[in-house]
């Protein structure tokens, strides 16, 4: 469905001094300085994936996501979607997809939501019963007909982030692209959003790629994550295999009887405050049966846990902490 | 084209929104065709007639000026920059519709609520306070509207022109009062340039601004024949297609240059 290959983006920006002599000497000078925001991203999405991206504030997955929706021109490389590149043929190929930025509205700030929509079908020239029946499976999935009748100013930020999605949903494309759709919005919102990307996944294989700084929405959505840093690309692949190759470990709790914790050669302790002790141990070297079962045999172990690596364990490791 | 003119719909939907916005624009063209009628009757006392004119077509002229620019009320400009601020231009640019396309509809949706909303309060209040404003020969009237129409076209061409220097400028607050301003004072809608200087309002007679006001409004109170006006909107013609190829060139850069930065 879309194929990414050598993609890369350069930016130039003037450097500004600080204060008032560095304005007015910035009016003069024209020193630029090169970033390399993205370079050399490769990979392929299949149609009916959903794909998040993810990575630290100025990793380069917004500007990566604006030129995969065509909104930015690549410095090099090439970005396909369903067979046709973006940058050339950009008319035929963004009727095809939609786009939520998430600090970003699309919505006709003085009207009412419904007339944004009525603008935005007859701009995709979206057939009446395409549009009508839609507007139905939205409103089942996120509630949309109870706020449809209210001005958009005077919408929260949950419904107007609805809105958005619905917007960019009305002439059913096949690739959805949301950047930080999450943000700044309540648990029952979030919910109600990631609900709806999962049914427009599973009902209209809408091809979803994502970026988020929120775990919740990749542990819930996402099989795959490409986490990029630095404008390269760190990992791209399943979320289970990612951790079990980046962080092969668990974490186990002892509680003791005392403060006295013991050391063992098969793992090791990363935490030891006052009873509690929390060792570190690779899965491929022992098993938590065993490593209890020695354990005890030199203190008395009052209670154990188990902590497996999570998601949050993997983006410190990717982001290189 | 329809989905165009559902922009016009909903911009006269919007236009209803903010009614006090109306009021200060009714009370501002009041209280400057009014100065100006006192001025021009200060200025013809004990005068008959000055440069072909006299002081009753002089006021015809202030009240349809008046009446004029509201028609000539743009806001792509506005519009413009404020996409270019909020970092919508790239989305606007996303869906298959031009946005300038749209700012013009938006812009033909906002004069079609004025007529009523401004145009009518403006019309009655000349008609009260100063006369009613007649028109010299009726059988102009087509070629007056026909100019009218011109007029708009290059007024519209030079504010968005203006508007797109905010892809590079961003803040184009301060060029935004220049061409308003210069409009103003150069296209004759306070002062006709007959009054100028000749040299200067030779001048002026090469520039776009004096086909915008100027000359809708000779045509209308009878200054001149019929083939000077003619000639006139020739060169009101040319001027609109010499604005539209700069316009068409710079929205293909403009549009290139949103492309490669984005939003």
């Amino acid at each position: 469905m879309i194929d990414v290959q050598n993609l890369c983006k350069d930016y130039t920006f003037k450097r500004k001094e600080p204060g008032i002599r560095g304005a007015v000497k910035s009016l003069f000078t024209n020193k630029r300085e090169l970033i390399h925001a993205v370079r050399d991203l490769s990979f392929h999405i299949d149609a009916g994936e959903i794909v998040g991206f993810i990575g630290p504030n100025g990793a380069g997955k917004s500007t990566t996501i604006k030129m995969m929706s065509g909104i930015l021109t690549p410095t090099k490389g090439s970005v396909l979607i369903g067979g046709e590149d973006i940058t050339r043929h950009r008319k035929e190929v963004v009727r095809n997809i939609g786009v939520v930025f998430g600090q970003r509205s699309q919505l006709n700030w003085d009207l009412r939501l419904g007339e944004s929509f009525e603008l935005l079908k007859h701009i995709y020239r979206i057939k009446q019963s395409d549009y009508e029946e839609t507007l139905d499976v939205m409103d089942s999935i996120l509630g949309i007909k109870e706020i449809i009748d209210k001005p958009v100013r005077q919408m929260s930020l949950g419904q107007r982030v609805k809105g958005d999605l619905v917007a960019s949903m009305l002439h059913s494309p096949s690739v959805l692209f949301l950047d930080e759709p999450t943000i700044g919005l309540d648990v029952s919102s979030k919910y109600a959003l990631r609900k709806f990307i999962k049914e427009i996944n599973e009902v209209r294989k809408t091809t979803v790629i994502l970026t988020t700084h929120d775990l919740g929405d990749i542990q819930e959505l996402c099989e795959r994550i490409i986490i990029i840093n630095h404008g390269v690309m760190m990992e791209d692949g399943n979320l289970s295999q990612i951790i079990d190759r980046i962080a092969p470990f668990k974490t186990l709790v002892v509680e003791y009887y005392d403060e006295i914790a013991p050391d063992h050669p098969s793992c090791e302790m990363i935490e030891h405050d006052g009873n509690i002790a929390k060792y570190k141990f690779m899965k491929n070297d022992t098993t938590a049966a065993d490593l209890i079962a020695e354990l005890s045999k030199l203190r008395p172990i009052r209670d154990v846990s188990i902590e497996e690596a999570g998601i949050d364990d993997i983006i410190r490791i990717a982001y290189g902490e | 084209m329809k989905k165009y003119l559902y922009v016009v719909k909903t911009q006269i939907i919007k236009s209803m929104t903010y009614e006090f916005n109306v009021y200060g624009n009714i009370l501002m063209q009041t209280i400057i065709m009014i100065t100006s009628a006192f001025f021009w009757k200060a200025l013809y006392a004990g005068q008959g007639n000055v440069g072909g004119v006299d002081a009753d077509s002089m006021l015809t002229y202030i009240i349809v000026s008046s009446l004029l620019s509201v028609l000539f009320l743009t806001n792509v400009e506005r519009r413009i920059q404020l996409s270019v601020q909020k970092g919508t231009v790239a989305t606007d640019m996303m869906k298959p519709i031009n946005p300038f396309g749209v700012y013009f509809a938006e812009d033909i949706g906002n004069i079609i609520a004025l007529v009523f909303q401004n145009m009518l309060p403006i019309l009655i209040i000349g008609c009260l306070l100063i006369k009613v404003p007649k028109m010299a020969d009726i059988r102009d009237l087509p070629l007056f509207l026909l100019s009218v129409v011109l007029s708009f076209l290059i007024n519209w061409l030079i504010s968005a022109l203006f508007g797109m220097i905010a892809f590079t400028a961003v803040n184009i607050d301060a060029l935004i009062q220049v061409k308003k301003h210069l409009i103003r004072l150069l296209s004759g809608s306070i002062i006709p340039l007959w009054f100028f200087p000749p040299a200067v309002s030779k001048v002026l007679g090469a520039f776009p601004f004096v086909y915008i006001y100027q000359l809708p409004l000779s045509i209308y109170i009878g200054k001149g024949d019929c083939a000077e006006h003619l000639m006139q909107m020739g060169i009101q013609s040319i001027w609109l297609a010499i604005l539209c190829g700069i316009f068409l060139f710079v929205h293909n850069r403009v549009t290139k240059k949103v492309m490669v930065q984005g939003g």
